[in-house]
C-alpha cells in the first residue's frame, strides 16, 4: 500500500517529478561520462606507455635497477636465448624482445650530439613498439645492419635526414672507445617528447658490435592483456627461482612513474566531481520532497488520524525518495550508456598528453563499476535527502494537520 | 460498560500569550450502539471533544476512556493502534486521498491491520455495496460528487469494523438533501451493525435523527 501510494504521489506533480528525475539522471550520466572518459584516457596513456617503452614486464640481471646506471656492463644477461625461451614458456606471454641501452655521441662530421642508444631486435621489437610512429623513412628491418632510426627531436637538433651517413661513438665493455659508420633509415616519434629528443634505435647486433659485447641488458616482455601482468610476474619469479637464474623482474607500473602520478591526481579530481553531483542530487530531491510534504499536510493528518504511525509516514516519504532514485538512476544509466556509446562512436580529438607529441582520439569507456556506483549513489542520495522532509511530516500534530483540508 | 467515558475533561491551547480554554471540565458517557449528536455554536468545543475521543489529541486534564481503555497516557504509537483498531473517522471535508481510487481509499485502513489480501478485497466490496458505490470502485475521488465522496469516506470508516465512528460535521459541506441522505446512511449502518456513532453538527433538522443530543456551549455541557 505504501509503495502504491508513494508511486501514485510521485506522478501527481509530473513536472516537478520529471525535473527531479532529470537531475538524478543527469548526475548519473555525468558520472558515467566523466568516469568513462577518464578511464579511457588512463587506458590509452597506459597502453601507449607500455607499447612505446616498457612492455608489460622488464627482466634484468639482479641489481640492475639499483646499480645498473653507474655500471651497465656489470649487469648484463649473457646467453639471453635460453632465458627468452623460458619466458616464452609462461602463459599469456606474447612477445619477448631483447634491448641493449647505452649512451654515446652521434656526429654528422660538423655537429656532434649525445644520444641514448637503444639496441633492438627489429623483428620482435615491432610487436611491442606499436605506439612508436615513423615520421620519415622506414623502421628498422631484421636484415638491417649499421642502420639507425632517430627520434624526431634528435633528428632536427642534429639536422640529420633519411639517408644521411653519421658516426656513432660509444664506450665499449672493456672501457675503450669505438666508433661505427651508420646510416639514418628513418625518423620516429613516441608518446614522450623527452625520449624523442635523445633516442636512437639500432639493430641489437650493431649495438653489440659497437660495445664489443654479446650480451643484452633487458628483456622486454609483452603480454596478451595488461591485467595479467601480476600473474605472469609471479609465474616467472617461480620459474627463475627453480632454475636458479639471477634475474629481477619489474612490472610496467613501477617504471611508469608519470602515469601512476597522473592517474592518482585525476582520480582525486574525479572524487570532487562525484561530491558535486551528489550535492546536486541531494538538493533536488530534498526540494521535491519538502514541497510534497508542505502540499500534503492535510493528507498526512488524514492518514495519521486513520491510524498510520509516525514510522509509516516516514516510510511513505522515504519510499517516494527511493522510487525517485531508482527511476532517475535507471534513466541515468540508460542515458549514460547511450551517450557514452555515441561519444565513443564520434570520438573526442585530444591534444598531446604532457611530454608527448601526438594528438589522439579519446572515447568514453563503458565501465560496469561506474554504472553500479552511479546507481547506488542515485538511490542513496535520494533516500538520504528524503530523511528530513519525511521526519518533518511525521512530526505534524494530527489535529493541526487536519485543519489543512479545506 | 460505557464505550466512551469522559470525565472532567478540559483542553487548553496556548495561543501566543493567551490561553484558550476549548473545553472546561466536560463529562460524557456513551453507551455502545448509540447514535449521538454533539451540537453547539461554532467555537463551542465540538471538534475538540471529538478529537479527544478520537485519540487525535490529549486532554489538558481529565479522563478519556475508549472501549474501556484509558487513553490519556498512551504513546502516539499506542494511540495509532487504537485509532486503527477501534475507531472510524468521517470528516467535514471528506479527506479522501486524491491519488488513490475509491477502492484503494476504502482499503487504506485495512493495511494497518493484519488482514489477508483476499479478505481485504471482500471487505472493500462489501462496504462499497453498503454505501451504494460498488460501480465507482475504480474512479478517482475527483470524479465523484460531494455526497458520493462522503459515502466513500463512510465506507472507509466502516471497513475495519470499528466499534465507534466519529464524524465531525459530516454534512456541513453538503446541500441539505444530500446531507440528510448521508445521515440516513449512517443511521442505517448504526442499526445494522450496532456501530456507535458520535457526530457533531449545527444543522437542526439533522439533529432530530439522533438518539441523544449533547449540547456544548463555550466549552461546557449545556444540559441534555
Ligand atoms: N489548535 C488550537 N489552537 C488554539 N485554539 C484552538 C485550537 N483548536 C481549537 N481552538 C479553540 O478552541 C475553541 C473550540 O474550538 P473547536 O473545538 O474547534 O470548536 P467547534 O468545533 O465547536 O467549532 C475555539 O475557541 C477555538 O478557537
Ligand atoms: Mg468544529
Amino acid at each position: 500500500m505504501y509503495l502504491r501510494l508513494a508511486f501514485k504521489n510521485i506522478f501527481r506533480n509530473k513536472t516537478r517529478s520529471l525535473i527531479t528525475l532529470a537531475a538524478i539522471a543527469f548526475g548519473c550520466i555525468s558520472l558515467i561520462i566523466a568516469g568513462g572518459f577518464m578511464e579511457n584516457i588512463f587506458y590509452q596513456i597506459r597502453e601507449s606507455y607500455i607499447r612505446s617503452f616498457f612492455g608489460h614486464i622488464e627482466v634484468n640481471k639482479t641489481g640492475f635497477f639499483e646499480k645498473g646506471v653507474a655500471k651497465p656492463f656489470d649487469y648484463m644477461i649473457s646467453g639471453p636465448g635460453d632465458v627468452i625461451k623460458k619466458i616464452y614458456s609462461a602463459e599469456h606471454v606474447k612477445t619477448v624482445t631483447p634491448r641493449l641501452e647505452f649512451s654515446g655521441l652521434l656526429s654528422t662530421g660538423e655537429t656532434t650530439i649525445s644520444f641514448l642508444g637503444q639496441g633492438v631486435d627489429p623483428k620482435t621489437e615491432k610487436e611491442i613498439s606499436t605506439a612508436v610512429g615513423i615520421d620519415a623513412g622506414a623502421d628498422l628491418a631484421p636484415e638491417d645492419t649499421y642502420r639507425i632510426t632517430v627520434g624526431r627531436g634528435l633528428s632536427s637538433a642534429i639536422g640529420a635526414k633519411v639517408g644521411d651517413p653519421l658516426i656513432a661513438v660509444a664506450n665499449t665493455k672493456g672501457g675503450a672507445i669505438n666508433a661505427l659508420d651508420v646510416t639514418v633509415k628513418g625518423v620516429f616519434f613516441t608518446a614522450s617528447k623527452a625520449f624523442d629528443d635523445r633516442a636512437v634505435r639500432l639493430p641489437i647486433a650493431t649495438a653489440q658490435k659497437l660495445l664489443h659485447t654479446g650480451d643484452v641488458q633487458t628483456l622486454v616482455v609483452l603480454l596478451d592483456k595488461t591485467e595479467n601482468t601480476d600473474m605472469v610476474i609471479k609465474n616467472l619469479r617461480d620459474l627463475f627461482k627453480k632454475d636458479g637464474l639471477d634475474l629481477e623482474i619489474k612490472p610496467w607500473y613501477e617504471m611508469a612513474d608519470f602515469y601512476t602520478k597522473t592517474v592518482d591526481l585525476y582520480r582525486r579530481q574525479f572524487l570532487v566531481l562525484k561530491l558535486i553531483i551528489a550535492v546536486v542530487v541531494v538538493l533536488s530531491v530534498f526540494n521535491t520532497m519538502n514541497m510534497s510534504v508542505l502540499e500534503r499536510v492535510g493528507e498526512i493528518g488524514t492518514v495519521m488520524a486513520l491510524g498510520t504511525k509516525k514510522s509509516g509516514v516516514v516510510a511513505l516519504f522515504i519510499i517516494e525518495g527511493f522510487i525517485l532514485g531508482v527511476i532517475g538512476g535507471v534513466a541515468g544509466l540508460a542515458g549514460g550508456y547511450l551517450l557514452a556509446s555515441l561519444i565513443s562512436y564520434i570520438g573526442i580529438p585530444m591534444p598531446p598528453p604532457p611530454g608527448a607529441t601526438m594528438t589522439w582520439t579519446a572515447r568514453v569507456d563503458i565501465v560496469p563499476g561506474l554504472f553500479v556506483y552511479a546507481f547506488v549513489l542515485a538511490i542513496i542520495t535520494a533516500i538520504v535527502s528524503s530523511f528530513y522532509p519525511a521526519f518533518k511530516a511525521s512530526r505534524l500534530e494530527i489535529a493541526e494537520a487536519l485543519r489543512h483540508n479545506i | 460498560m460505557n464505550i466512551v467515558y469522559v470525565e472532567k475533561v478540559s483542553k487548553e491551547y496556548q495561543l501566543g500569550a493567551t490561553v484558550v480554554k476549548a473545553l472546561k471540565g466536560v463529562d460524557l458517557a456513551v453507551e455502545g450502539g448509540e447514535f449521538m449528536a454533539i451540537v453547539g455554536p461554532s467555537g463551542s468545543g465540538k471538534s475538540t471533544l471529538l478529537n479527544l475521543i478520537g485519540c487525535i489529541e490529549k486532554p489538558t486534564a481529565g479522563i478519556v476512556k475508549v472501549d474501556g481503555v484509558d487513553v490519556v497516557n498512551l504513546s502516539s504509537n499506542e494511540l495509532a493502534v487504537i485509532r486503527a483498531g477501534k475507531l472510524g473517522f468521517i470528516f467535514q471535508t471528506f479527506n479522501l486521498l486524491p491519488v488513490l481510487t475509491v477502492a484503494e481509499n476504502v482499503e487504506y485502513p485495512l493495511h494497518l491491520k493484519p488482514v489477508g489480501s483476499k479478505e481485504k478485497k471482500e471487505r472493500v466490496d462489501s462496504v462499497l455495496k453498503e454505501v451504494g458505490l460498488e460501480r465507482f470502485s475504480a474512479h478517482k475521488p475527483a470524479e465523484l460528487s460531494g455526497g458520493q465522496r462522503q459515502r466513500v469516506a463512510i465506507a472507509r470508516a466502516l471497513v475495519g469494523s470499528p466499534s465507534i465512528i466519529l464524524a465531525d460535521e459530516p454534512t456541513a459541506n453538503l446541500d441539505h438533501k444530500t446531507g440528510t441522505g448521508i445521515l440516513e446512511l449512517m443511521r442505517g449502518i448504526n442499526k445494522k451493525f450496532g456501530t456507535t456513532f458520535i457526530f457533531s453538527t449545527h444543522d437542526q433538522k439533522i439533529v432530530t435523527m439522533a438518539d441523544r443530543v449533547v449540547e456544548l456551549r463555550d466549552g461546557e455541557r449545556a444540559g441534555d
